[in-house]
């Protein structure tokens, strides 16, 4: 009986211990099982009113997904980089953040943002391939896709019909084809003493240059690079980059911009050309020119005709192209929901500004912005002209150098000799990134 | 619980915030200057690399040299302008107030506000400076535009807020004993005289102040040069190429290193001035 008796309460203790092995196993298993996370901050740089509808735009996807997910919206209007890198340190990175195409490859260098190449391609929601080329490359680093563009606002030439007419000059034609040369020469004829309605004498120009369009421009328009598309090597002192910056010396030498110092003086760039000052303005597509001019005094206002980028002496026009991606913390580079919602938002944002990055919805911008209904002979052109830099983690630096004593030393001294300092420049990118881990 | 200790548990909470705020900043400075730390990324111990890149960086020699000039001409420009503003509103006349507040105003406006407005001022084509010497038959030069004139605009813009040591000086001036002015006075001494022998070095303390002040404030200028720049480099002040390491190529450890030689270099000239002081500052002579 005894020994029965002890069996029993064997049988009963390992009995009491399986249960709580199997309790504590099971345990474990629901502590330890990673819930979908439900909430996700987006930061933003939109301020203002641009908040108002970017905010708008997260309420209806909230809304849509009712109560799986909420994303929240964090705004930093100033100093965003600088709040962005320090969230990071912190170690509280947003979950979805915009990202300025030169520093994607930063982002990723460091390891800050997700790799999308995968879920991208596995998408059957937006696509790679739905992308304009051009517009994507600015997303990509080292072959792997690190952002969803979500805007695109390619160069195009804006030109003022009356200060052509006046001058008996020919309209650039709107789908393209003119050359450099051609560009130069027109903007030659518009260089000339004009008339303000006082009866005033001042110096009208065919174009303005003040470091913008950036140096890429003129580079491109030479058949050349800054960095080769393997982010290795630097194609800033090839014979075609400097080829390309003969071409701005010669716009600079031309006097067919105002001298670099005055430009200043009418506050920014664009001024010059909303005040009649400079017949030609190259600016990204985006720009709401026809909406301030409809807003001046009827005797200030003028017609504005398009024109695509000139074609370089490589053949091809290339329309710089400025976008921004949103982007998806490394930290949930797993996450096939977090990708699905970030999808779902840059699907919102394509009917938000102008212009898509994505084909086939160019007839959306006149329901956006409907002064752009003349522009739409041009602005497909130039969407497909589109082109970023083959921007690598050390570009801010080369351009930085690019800016201050190439460019700016141009801009003071257009007899400046460019090709020993390009030289100089692009020894010192090479050995930044001979210095890359 | 004793007096003392009731005395040391008032300055607890400035205590604990020095140790946190000031104390481990500093430490973690010294660590982060010899790291590769991105701010995004993670950081790897590399030693003494950082300074060695620094001093191989002629962007650094270059940005140290325009710091540099600016300081040796600035820190005696500001002082004897402050100086004689101060000589000159140190009466009693009625309205001098007035003056005192004119001159005082420039260093209670933002630098930002101050760049902003001196960005017009010197425009090289509508700018009050070039069209005032347009009224005079001259050409002005292109200020910021021109490499060669990128300092001069800073010194004007110095020279224009200089003021701001004002009221510190008339505090000193109101502190000089009457009894000295008259008594040279009675021994025939003139104006000049009694600047030269009474005043300066009854001045010399804060004179003192206001030159380890100023180097301190002109190795740390940063505002004005961030907004406006400068032709090139000639713009690229110490900081301003220190904030660019930082926040724009993202080289945090790199820039920390460079905040450390730029606290040496401020430490040092200010030793040299205090050991300077026994040979001219009046109070401290024995």
């Amino acid at each position: 009986m005894r020994g029965g008796i002890s069996l029993k309460r064997k049988a009963a203790r390992r009995g009491i211990w399986l249960v709580l092995l199997v309790g504590l196993v099971l345990f474990a298993g629901c502590t330890g099982a990673k819930k979908e996370k439900t909430t996700y901050t987006f930061a933003t740089w939109a301020a203002g009113e641009e908040l108002k509808e970017f905010s708008a735009i997260i309420d209806k996807v909230n809304r849509e997904a009712a109560g799986q997910y909420q994303v929240e919206v964090l705004s930093i209007p100033s100093d965003y980089y600088v709040k962005l890198a320090t969230y990071i340190a912190a170690k509280k990175t947003p979950d979805f953040f915009w990202l300025t195409q030169e520093l994607i490859a930063k982002y990723a260098e460091l390891g800050a943002i997700a790799d999308l190449t995968e879920m991208f391609k596995g998408s059957q929601v937006l696509t790679p391939d739905q992308y304009y080329p051009g517009v994507l490359r600015s997303a990509t680093y080292n072959g792997r896709c690190y952002g969803l563009p979500w805007i695109a606002n390619p160069l195009m030439v804006y030109y003022n019909k009356d200060l052509f007419d006046a001058a008996g000059v020919p309209y650039p034609p709107a789908t393209g084809g003119w050359t450099w040369d051609e560009f130069i020469a027109t903007a030659k004829a518009l260089t000339r003493k004009a008339q303000d309605r006082h009866g005033n004498t001042y110096q009208q120009y065919g174009y303005i240059v003040d470091g913008w369009p950036n140096i890429e421009t003129f580079i491109w328009a030479g058949g050349g690079d800054i960095i080769a598309e393997n982010g290795v090597d630097v194609l800033l002192d090839s014979e075609e980059s400097l080829q390309g910056l003969g071409i701005l010396q010669k716009i600079l030498k031309s006097g067919i911009t105002p001298p670099y110092r005055e430009v200043g003086s009418l506050g920014s760039n664009n001024v010059w050309f909303e005040k009649q000052r400079v017949a030609m303005f190259m600016g990204g597509i985006q720009d709401n020119f026809e909406v301030k001019i409809a807003k001046m005094p009827a005797d200030e206002q003028f017609r504005i005709g398009y024109a695509p980028m000139p074609v370089g002496l490589d053949g091809k026009a290339h329309a710089f192209n400025w976008t921004a991606s949103t982007v998806l913390s490394s930290k949930l580079a797993k996450s096939k929901q977090a990708y699905e919602i970030m999808e779902k938002i840059t699907l919102e944002f394509f009917k938000w500004k102008i212009a898509s990055p994505i084909s086939g919805e160019v007839g959306r911008i006149v329901e956006i912005a409907p002064m752009k209904a003349a522009a739409l002979e041009t602005i497909p052109i130039c969407l497909n002209q589109a082109r970023s830099a083959n921007y690598v983690p050390e570009w801010n630096e080369i351009n930085h150098h690019l800016w201050l004593k190439l460019y700016n030393a141009m801009l003071n001294d257009p007899d400046f000799d460019y090709e020993s300092q390009v030289r100089a420049i692009a020894a010192e990118a090479r050995a930044l990134i001979a210095n890359r881990k | 619980m004793k007096k003392s200790q009731i005395g040391f548990l008032f300055i607890l909470p400035w205590v604990i915030g020095f140790i946190i705020f000031t104390v481990f900043p500093i430490i973690a400075a010294l660590y982060i200057a010899m790291t590769d730390w991105s701010i995004i990324g993670q950081a790897s111990f590399i030693g003494f690399q950082n300074f060695r890149a620094i001093f191989a960086d002629p962007t650094f020699y270059k940005a140290l040299l325009v710091t540099g000039r600016y300081a040796i001409l600035a820190i005696p420009l500001t002082i004897i302008t402050a100086l004689l503003v101060a000589l000159g509103v140190n009466n009693d006349y009625k309205g001098i107030g007035i003056f005192r507040t004119i001159f005082y105003m420039p260093s209670i406006v933002s630098g930002v506000a101050v760049a902003i407005v001196f960005k017009w001022i010197l425009d090289p084509t509508y700018g009050v400076l070039n069209s005032l010497l347009r009224l005079f038959g001259l050409t002005g030069p292109d200020w910021l535009y021109d490499p060669a004139w990128v300092l001069p605009s800073y010194l004007i813009m110095a020279i224009w807020g200089a003021s701001g040591g004002l009221y510190i000086y008339l505090a000193a001036l109101r502190d000089i004993p009457r009894e000295l002015y008259e008594g040279a006075t009675i021994d025939g001494a003139g104006w000049l005289q009694k600047i030269r022998y009474i005043t300066l070095p009854m001045l010399t303390p804060i004179l003192f102040y206001n030159l380890v002040m100023g180097i301190i404030s002109a190795f740390r200028k940063f505002t004005d040069a961030y907004i406006l720049g400068g032709a090139g480099e000639e713009g690229v002040f110490y900081m301003v190429y220190l904030y660019q390491q930082a926040f724009s190529f993202y080289k945090m450890g790199y820039a920390t290193a460079l905040a450390w030689i730029l606290f040496v270099i401020i430490l040092g000239l200010t030793l040299v001035v205090n050991y300077t002081k026994k040979y001219w500052v009046y109070a401290e002579r024995k």
